[in-house]
């Protein structure tokens, strides 16, 4: 005779299962994660948890990406100016950008020969695929990838276009969000100005030659 | 005293209301509602019920925000409904697509007040990174009213609930006095805008109607440049040296069979005239050495002297790599025998090369529009077709640089829109042509004289994995003819593409199959390194293979979480099926910087290295997790008795017919033909790897549910390997470079996809840019046996039928 409902109650089961451990396993984690605004999740923990998202939220890996920024050297707070600008329009970001949403005007000076500045940065929101190859490609690590996603509006033909002033975030702000490749930066910087600084000791001191 | 003071003389009236105000509480009518709005604010924002409506990759994440990890129902909307007339909310959550936009506005019609809409991604907001497509709608706010924008591609889940949180906001701070619904006077419907040569906004049928019959108007772009065509290669003799030996050899032996000049070769392949083709197939098919009964591919490249259609032949039954053969029709009127007696998978491929081509298929059973709709003017691969906001030939495009000064697309159109129509267009009188349908040819299922019946299923519909298209014919509840009508997310990925340089294609790759986009990575790479000739170093490879492999898995888990939402299991399963999902998503987000869109593999090698911590999570997940979730839903669901009894026997494909429609993956292997290009067309590393091809003669929904979780159990087995095997090293071949010249010729490259084989076809011309890009969706191929399958099956089995399919509809429409 075969008796139905027993694949029902197994299914059950699990469900119970389930049910368990996401108290059992929450109630360790209300007490350890509790407040701490980033939380993350090991493998090795049972099951898994919920974010309590907006009071905590994930915390995002170095790599992640959202939207490009504009670096210049310089603290949180602070206009970019010019000259702590580190872009220098050579346009690398907008011939590689998939789908072409990046528009760069290069800055003139008074007599109108062009200088390697941008004067106008503008990035489509709305037209970005947050691929981030202006990154990746960028020879002076001028722009890089946000983190924030908290972006939604009501509003988007002006403010998701994304304008030179909009786009500038401070080294201070990316070396925060971004710590292991800013370590890497400033290191492999160290690294160049003590490699000029040696070639250039070596050209000062005359040769055998001379 | 001169002055009377009135408070010590007050008349009747006064004595009367300052007792009244000194009782009574007074307040305006106004003011009171004011006192309700906080109640009647707090029970709408803490109750929006979503539509169940998902358009692209940006529904994925949508569904992510539902399931355990973000839990939607954290804010009350967890409750997503399948029917416009329960729902609040429209979330926007992709592409929205010409052929779609008609059934999105009557969805947001049917919607009763009070309704909003949040537009997610940046594709729903302004078309995104489609933006240029010929099929794409520059914003849904173009006709809908839209509360909340969010921009990201795509936006994660938080994003979504910040965006819920924005708009909570924003229903605070309405007021009852205010808001429409309460206005007198009918509900103002959106009008639903209508499909002719292009989509039409019927509001400005009249100013169409002007700006087309106004002298001198012409429906071309206003850029001047128009692409480049080359000449299709040439063909040498088969008596002469330069032939490659094997196509020399082939084309030998097909010419003595089948008459002198049948086949010629062309570089590495044959070009066969035209009106031999079904010869040759049938040739080709039967010779027991040859035994090419595998049509992996076929596609159309427009060249300057001829539309060259090419069919890449494999055998199931020897591994090899795919034998491609050409036809040239003429450029006027382009005609070819069709191929679907020799394959049934020609089908739809042959009308998509209708569709885009202009080529003609003789003899094809129902060769009409495939991916775009009946009535649409143009055939949008030609080399001459421009789009409205066609810019220039190539990326990249010069207005971007220098002096780069933003100017919106839409400025340079003469209707302000992505939109054109040919000179004398006039909306007012268009006619959609008539839907046609085959008629059941299958015999009615009982004795009594039972009209039948035309059901619709999808777009917009809970089951279908997104917004494809079922007409099916039935008798009662069962099934005499089904006809897949696709294309409601055809997003021009090719036409695009054709446009990228090589590395830009990467980044549209991950949102053909947006579960799999490691996988997509993958098929590509290789495709162009056949052709660059790089080879990545060993670490990459294995950094590769360990990505592609996760993929599989988290796609696997998908299928079989949601091919019991279709059986009526609803969410509760796939919620479990998909929590693994989100750690693989954790471990691609910490190497590639994205949960769904990882854009890691790049010619000859990979984007960046493994992260440090990446291992011991992986290590975690690969020998503990993993398998522990697997197991589970292994002892949960295989011998279940509803799902033996709703799959067993249901949806039987067999082998003949697999192999001839081109079936490919889970399904081509659970109707017993072991066949897998892991194995059959070895690539990358997967030669060093011990694992078999699991594989279940039944045939059913069973097999290719079961076909899964034994290849999961496969995929561990390689991810084992692979961990244990990984060395140090470089991970770049050569220098990366942003701007590659891919020297001339054509490659076509696949991979054993989750979905099945994914293949890219392409065709360089010693530019920076493909001349000729595409790809062979595994989804999309699949679904020719869609009918044969589930042909005197119940209307019910349809979606499961569908569901053990697996289809993700960024690649069947791509």
């Amino acid at each position: 005779m075969k008796i139905y409902g027993l694949e029902l109650l197994r299914g059950l089961t699990i469900t119970l299962g389930h049910f368990i451990t996401s108290y059992t396993v929450g109630f360790k984690r209300t007490f350890k994660n509790r407040l701490r605004g980033r939380v993350s999740q090991h493998p090795d923990d049972k099951g898994i948890f919920t974010v309590q998202y907006p009071e905590e939220r994930l915390k995002t890996p170095e790599r992640f990406r959202v939207l490009p920024m504009l670096i210049f050297d310089g603290k949180k707070g602070e206009q970019w100016k010019q000259e702590t600008e580190r872009c220098t329009a050579c346009g690398i970001c907008a011939k590689v950008c998939p789908p072409q949403c990046i528009w760069i005007v290069q800055a003139k000076d008074a007599s109108g020969k062009a200088v390697p500045k941008a004067s106008e940065f503008t990035i489509d929101v709305d037209v970005c695929m947050n691929c981030g190859y202006c990154a990746e490609y960028c020879p002076f690590d001028a722009i890089k990838m946000d983190h924030t996603i908290e972006l939604g509006g009501g509003e988007r033909h002006q403010s998701h276009l994304f304008d030179i002033n909009r786009l500038h975030v401070s080294t201070e702000y990316y070396a925060e969000t971004h710590p292991k490749a800013w370590a890497e930066e400033q290191a492999r910087k160290k690294a160049d100005a003590e490699k000029k600084a040696a070639a250039a000791a070596k050209k000062s001191e005359p040769g055998p030659a001379a | 005293m001169t002055q009377p003071n009135v408070l010590y003389n007050p008349s009747e009236e006064q004595i009367l209301e300052q007792e009244v105000r000194r009782h009574i509480l007074i307040t305006p009518w106004d003011k009171l509602l004011d006192l309700v709005n906080p109640v009647y604010n707090w029970g709408r924002r803490s109750s929006i019920w979503p539509l169940q409506f998902g358009l692209a990759c940006c529904a994925i994440e949508m569904i992510c925000t539902a399931a355990s990890r973000f839990d939607i129902a954290r804010f009350g909307a967890e409750l997503f409904r399948a029917s416009p007339r329960q729902a609040d909310l429209m979330i926007v959550s992709g592409t929205v697509t010409k052929k779609m936009v008609p059934m999105i506005v009557r969805l947001y019609n049917q919607m009763p007040e009070p309704k909003y809409v949040i537009s997610m991604g940046a594709c729903a907001t302004a078309g995104g990174p489609f933006k240029e497509g010929y099929n794409v709608v520059s914003g849904i706010d173009k006709f809908l009213p839209v509360d909340v924008y969010i921009p990201g591609c795509p936006p994660t889940p938080q994003a979504l609930l910040h965006a819920l949180i924005t708009l909570q906001e924003k229903i605070d701070k309405q007021s009852i006095r205010t808001v429409r619904w309460y206005k007198k006077g009918p509900a103002e419907e959106v009008p639903v805008p209508r499909l002719g040569p292009d989509l039409f906004d019927v509001r400005r049928s009249e100013e169409i109607r002007e700006k087309c019959a106004a002298p001198g108007f012409t429906s071309e772009p206003a850029a001047t440049q128009k692409p480049a065509m080359i000449p299709a290669a040439k063909t040498t003799p088969t008596e002469t040296e330069g032939a490659a030996p094997a196509a020399a050899a082939l084309s030998r032996r097909i010419n003595e069979a089948l008459g002198p000049d049948t086949a010629i070769p062309a570089g590495a392949s044959l070009v066969v005239s035209a009106g031999a083709i079904e010869k040759v197939g049938h040739y080709l098919k039967v010779q027991p050495d040859l035994h090419l009964d595998y049509l992996a591919n076929l596609t159309c490249t427009d060249y300057q002297d001829c539309y060259e259609v090419v069919y890449h032949l494999a055998s199931t039954g020897k591994p090899g790599v795919p034998i491609a053969l050409k036809v040239r029709a003429d450029k006027t009127d382009p005609r070819i025998p069709s191929v679907t007696s020799v394959w049934r998978g020609a089908d739809f491929q042959e009308r998509e090369c209708w569709d885009l081509f202009g080529v003609w298929f003789e003899g094809h059973p129902n060769l009409k529009r495939i991916l775009m709709w009946e009535g649409f003017e143009g055939h949008p691969m030609r080399k001459d077709y421009l789009e409205p906001y066609y810019e220039s030939p190539a990326k990249i495009f010069p207005s971007r640089w220098k002096e780069g000064h933003h100017r919106r697309a839409e400025e340079r159109t003469p209707f302000g829109d992505n939109v054109t129509y040919p000179a004398g267009f006039n909306p007012e009188e268009w006619v959609e042509p008539k839907e046609s349908f085959r008629p059941g040819d299958a015999p009615s299922a009982g004795s009594a004289h039972t009209d039948t019946l035309v059901v619709n299923l999808g777009p917009q519909h809970p089951s279908t994995h997104g917004v494809f298209r079922m007409k099916i014919r039935v008798d009662g509840e069962r099934i005499l003819a089904l006809e897949p009508v696709m294309g409601y997310m055809h997003r021009n990925h090719e036409k695009i593409g054709e446009r990228n340089t090589w590395l830009m294609i990467f980044p549209y790759t991950d949102r053909l199959d947006y579960i799999c986009s490691m996988g997509n990575n993958f098929g590509y790479a290789i495709t162009v390194e056949k052709l660059l000739g790089v080879k990545p170093p060993e670490r990459a490879e294995y950094i590769r293979v360990i990505m592609a492999e996760l993929t599989r898995i988290l796609s696997h888990f998908w299928a079989t979480g949601f091919l019991l939402n279709d059986l009526g299991a609803f969410f509760t399963p796939a919620l479990y099926a998909i929590e693994e999902r989100e750690l693989i998503l954790d471990l691609f987000e910490m190497v590639s910087g994205s949960r769904m869109m990882c854009n890691y593999f790049r010619f000859g090698g990979v984007a960046a290295d493994l992260p440090e911590e990446f291992m011991p999570l992986a290590l975690a997940l690969i020998r503990d997790r993993l398998p522990r979730a697997i197991e589970q839903i292994d002892r949960y669901l295989t011998h279940n008795e509803i799902i033996l009894n709703r799959c067993r026997g249901v949806g039987v494909l067999p082998r003949d017919a697999a192999i001839s429609s081109s079936a490919a993956g889970p399904m081509l292997r659970g109707s017993g033909v072991e066949y897998d290009v892991r194995k059959a067309d070895p690539y990358s590393i997967y030669d060093r790897f011990h694992f078999k091809v699991p594989t279940f003669p039944e045939g059913d929904v069973y097999a290719r549910y079961r076909i899964r979780i034994a290849e999961m159990w496969e995929s561990l087995k390689i991810l084992e390997q692979a961990i244990r095997e990984i060395p140090k090293g470089e991970i770049q071949q050569g220098k990366k470079l942003w701007n590659i010249r891919v020297p001339a010729g054509e490659s076509y490259g696949r991979v054993e996809n989750p979905k099945g084989e994914l293949g890219f076809y392409v065709v360089s011309d010693g530019t920076d840019h493909p001349y000729r890009y595409h790809v062979r969706a595994p989804s999309f191929i699949n679904l020719t046996a869609l009918e044969t399958m589930c042909k005197g099956h119940l209307v019910a089995d349809v979606v499961a039928i569908l569901g053990s399919v697996d289809i993700v509809l960024g690649e069947t429409d791509r």
